[in-house]
């Protein structure tokens, strides 16, 4: 598909999100919406990879890019934060190799659990 | 002459797509994972606007046009779903619920330790989603009263911090599966931490940028009872 059409699929499925989250009773996120309903688009082929991979892959190599505005609009906030500094760095810091460790003791749990019930049915 | 100009939308947007180029030509340059394009832009423009004295305001007239792709990057995310559906079928459990158990305790730790702290709403629900990518973070941080500059300052922090520290990690908690690895730091470092799963190894690198997705649409899920 032309970029034009590829742009025209994507914005359509994120105002398809909007629409949804509109009328949810609960706050959710219009763009997580719109992630689920092209997951769902593509596995289910009603879209093609090739309907909006021009365009996706420029938009996922720079995504960065769109989040330079909104980091920079922290500055608003300075003052505020001040005071919150130290413990929010220390936040942001610690508990990063806690969630690490325990989404991979997790992973190994539920993966031996498997291969276990798997020998089990073969045996 | 400069003030007229910055009053303009173009300000922003040149002024944004500029230091993100420079941020970009510095990583190459130094190839050191501190040297943050994000972080160099927004440090970049924030001492800008601080030299000048221009408001942030006439920055903002641009930088919203900008803040209107975060939908659609966030939506795009889904084509990374689609091009890894054949490991995401093959660990499928193991994906759902290393996610789950990841995206709870970050979600619930950071609440409690901002409750510990005192800190007020408006911070708590802004670092509330720091183990997401910034899009989906800042999503979940302002539909629930935070501020997006606060939560992507979080997402950069944590992000950083599995970038730089995740491969001592494994070797430090001793994690031998690779399935295992690519999801725990997927699950604690998003998009950033990725790239040094993608180092890892290949099975790393996949099961790392699934785990984006998942903990994102999990996250915003469990969001909805705090």
């Amino acid at each position: 598909m032309n970029v034009v059409g590829q742009i025209a699929l994507i914005f359509g499925v994120c105002l398809a999100g909007e629409g949804i989250a509109a009328v949810l009773p609960v706050k959710f996120p219009a763009s997580v919406i719109a992630m689920i309903l092209l997951a769902g688009l593509l596995l289910t082929r009603v879209v093609k990879p090739r309907h909006i991979e021009g365009v996706s892959k420029v938009m996922l190599a720079n995504m960065a890019l769109a989040f330079v505005p909104a980091c920079t609009s922290v500055m608003q906030r300075f003052v505020y934060i001040k005071p919150y500094l130290v413990p929010f760095l220390l936040i942001c810091v610690a508990t990063t190799p806690v969630v690490f460790l325990v989404t991979a003791w997790t992973v190994q749990l539920v993966l031996k659990l498997q291969r276990r019930k798997g020998a089990g049915r073969d045996a | 002459m400069l003030k007229t100009l910055a009053a303009t939308p173009m300000f922003g947007l040149t002024l944004s797509v500029l230091a993100f180029c420079f941020g970009r030509w510095v990583q190459k340059k130094t190839k050191f994972v501190l040297c943050n394009p994000l972080l160099i832009a927004v440090a970049c423009i924030i001492t800008f606007l601080s030299v000048t004295g221009i408001p942030y305001s006439d920055f903002a007239k641009g930088g919203d046009i900008i803040n209107m792709m975060l939908g659609p990057v966030t939506a795009v995310l889904a084509l990374n779903v689609y091009n890894q559906r054949r490991v995401l079928g093959e660990y499928f459990l193991p994906v759902l619920i290393g996610c789950l158990v990841g995206s709870a305790v970050s979600l619930f730790g950071v609440l409690a330790l901002c409750k510990l702290m005192q800190a007020d709403q408006m911070m708590t629900m802004s670092m509330m989603p720091k183990s997401c990518t910034s899009a989906i973070a800042i999503a979940i941080a302002e539909s629930h009263g935070g501020d997006a500059g606060i939560a992507s300052a979080g997402v950069l922090a944590a992000g950083l911090t599995g970038a730089v520290f995740s491969p001592l990690f494994v070797k430090l908690f001793k994690i031998k599966d690779p399935v295992a690895q690519g999801l725990g730091i997927g699950a604690c470092s998003h998009a950033l931490g990725t790239t040094k799963a993608m180092e890892l190894g290949q099975i790393q690198g996949a099961m790392s940028s699934i785990a984006i997705c998942v903990c994102g649409i999990i996250s915003s899920i469990l969001a909805l009872f705090v």
